[in-house]
């Protein structure tokens, strides 16, 4: 117990505070109605004035391998993202299909979910939304299908590895799961959602998308080549972003944190893209580097770790978990399912990070029950698929949903929560079973 | 010395009522670069500009804010789809157009605050009566360049 005492203020007890504040910070985050990193801010800071926390077990609490994860690799991104690349990457796949609006469709969605599962999915979309939104205005078809494909890619293609979507990066970070593990279990899986999923959008939205010769032949007039803007950051950010992937995958044997390889690539990127600047330049660039980081994301972290650390440290979690395991009866198999299917239907409603925060120590405190820590690992998969794959659910189930509904509105095509919830939640529900299945033959 | 002294108190305005088309000839006849939309009232709406032209030719995925494309140099370029797009322009009333990217200032804002606007957003500055917001003139450069030069 890191608690000051077990009577902590007003008489209640440390766990009945931890868990009062923990379901008031949720709800108000269901709600949607404050900014979620206020929320969680608020919250973890009531813990430590109410005495559930000191503020040195808070920041115990926080789990600086994933915020740093995550912070090194929206800066490599953000970085990358400058030199135009992603641009070409998109024009050049939608030239590669002749411009056909199914074809477009089908590849763009690829290249989504290809680059989610190394990219942030939120990065990733606001890459390949815009150029998505010029190409369908070229052609003349409704960009609907299209972007929400690539929504839907963007949250499959970030389950197939490691720091491809967060709360791969939370699990891979609290048990220790290395990247290649990730990819041995995910990633197959992935592949087959993903086709899956783009071959029963292409054949809903087959008869619609149709455009003219013309339109299709100003599309192949794009020049690609023209969007790269800095052919000297081209080189450098895909070097280091070669190294960084290399890096995770030889993470093991290495004997490196995700957070190091991420952060320390960022700051060699940094390095590489400000040497030559002089130093009014260099605060400029720095700034912009680190202002585009997505600070409520992080912030909203860090405050939800020491929420759930208060649950934790004050036995709320312990007793959850014993709860479970009582309803599943100890048994495996039960356990596993209920896992994915429980959390794919909640991560379509409220956001999967603090769904998947709770759940890691509910699960990791079952390892003694199920006969030691490696036992668990299809029950992390079980998490992972359903938490990750669960958001495609609703219009809400993700950020990337949300962030692709702001764009589409400001473009004057907004995306409609019944309307996305009708092409998306079976969908959904697809993904799961075939997940259910995929866990059900290879670990069960 | 406040706006009021040095303002065009009787600028070329067009009604709220008007059209696209209308607005773009009337800049070109009067060879103005901006026209401050008013009411039946007289009171200020808006203004339409050049920029209100620009946006109706752009893609949309320009036009973004933070998340727009940062440049066009890749697309291929069709004269007859922008003829298109301007001349289908032309019968939407601008009160479709009207944005507000300068705020409007009142006959006693001090000239150094009209100064700093236009370096920071170089727009024609409307100026309102306080209370009523009826238009009661504009800045451009020229008026505070005019009066510094007299």
């Amino acid at each position: 117990m890191e608690t000051h005492s077990s009577q902590v203020i007003f008489g209640w007890s440390a766990a009945a505070l931890a868990t009062v504040i923990f379901i008031a910070v949720y709800a108000l985050v269901i709600a949607e109605k404050l900014n979620r990193a206020i929320l969680a801010l608020l919250g973890a800071g009531a813990l430590i004035l109410c005495g559930v926390l000191t503020q040195e077990a808070a920041l115990r609490g926080v789990d600086f391998n994933t915020i740093g994860l995550l912070l090194g690799m929206m800066l490599i991104v953000n970085i990358t993202g400058r030199s135009g690349v992603f641009q070409y990457i998109a024009i050049w796949s939608a030239k590669k299909v002749n411009a056909q609006p199914l074809g477009v469709l089908i590849m763009l969605s690829l290249v989504t979910a290809t680059l989610s599962a190394f990219l942030d999915n939120v990065t990733t979309v606001l890459l390949i939304v815009p150029v998505t939104l010029l190409i369908t205005e070229e052609l003349k078809v409704e960009p609907y299908p299209f972007l929400i494909s690539e929504v839907l890619s963007s949250n499959i293609g970030g389950t197939a590895t490691l720091i491809g979507d967060p709360p791969n990066i939370m699990i891979g970070s609290a048990v220790g799961i290395p990247f290649n593990a990730f990819v041995n279990n995910l990633t197959p899986v992935i592949i087959v959602v993903e086709f899956a999923t783009v071959l029963a959008f292409a054949l809903v939205w087959k008869k619609s998308l149709v455009t003219t010769e013309e339109a299709r032949r100003r599309v192949m007039e794009f020049n690609e080549a023209e969007a790269i803007k800095d052919h000297r950051l081209l080189k450098q950010s895909l070097s280091v972003i070669g190294v960084v992937i290399v890096s995770f995958i030889l993470a093991h044997s290495l004997h490196l944190e995700p957070a190091t390889i991420a952060m320390f690539g960022a700051a060699v990127l940094l390095f590489l893209d400000n040497y030559r600047e002089d130093a009014d330049h260099q605060t400029k660039k720095v700034h912009g580097a680190f202002a585009e980081a997505e600070w409520v994301t992080l912030i909203f972290f860090i405050g939800l770790f020491i929420l759930v650390h208060g649950l934790e440290s004050s036995g709320v979690i312990r007793w959850m978990a014993e709860k479970l395991m009582a309803a599943t009866g100890g048994d495996f198999k039960i356990t596993a399912i209920a896992i994915l299917w429980s959390s794919a239907i909640l991560s379509a409603f409220i956001d999967n990070i603090p769904f998947v925060a709770t759940m890691i120590p509910m699960i990791k405190s079952m390892a003694p029950a199920f006969g030691g820590a490696d036992a668990l690992m299809p029950l992390w998969w079980a998490l992972s698929l359903g938490a990750c794959l669960g958001g495609n659910g609703t219009l809400i189930g993700a950020s990337a949903n949300l962030v692709v509904a702001g764009i589409a509105d400001r473009a004057g095509h907004p995306i409609r929560f019944m309307r996305y919830m009708k092409s998306c939640f079976l969908m959904m529900i697809m993904s799961i079973i075939i997940s259910h299945i995929y866990l059900y033959f290879r670990y069960l | 010395m406040n706006v009021s002294t040095i303002m065009n108190a009787s600028p070329v305005t067009i009604s709220v009522t008007e059209t696209f088309g209308n607005a773009l000839r009337l800049m070109e006849e009067r060879r103005v670069h901006a026209l401050p939309v008013v009411d039946a009232a007289g009171v200020y709406k808006g203004t339409f500009d050049f920029a209100d032209i620009w946006k109706t030719l752009l893609p949309k995925a320009a036009l973004l804010g933070m998340d727009s494309l940062t440049d066009l140099s890749f697309v291929s370029d069709a004269q007859e789809i922008l003829r298109e797009k301007l001349a289908g322009a032309g019968s939407r009333p601008v009160s479709e157009f009207l944005d507000r990217r300068v705020e409007p200032v009142h006959p006693d804002t001090p000239v150094k605050e009209a100064i700093l606007l236009f370096y920071r957003l170089d727009e024609d500055i409307p100026v309102v009566e306080r209370g009523t917001n009826r238009l009661a003139g504009i800045v451009t450069p020229w008026e505070i360049l005019n009066a510094l030069r007299d």
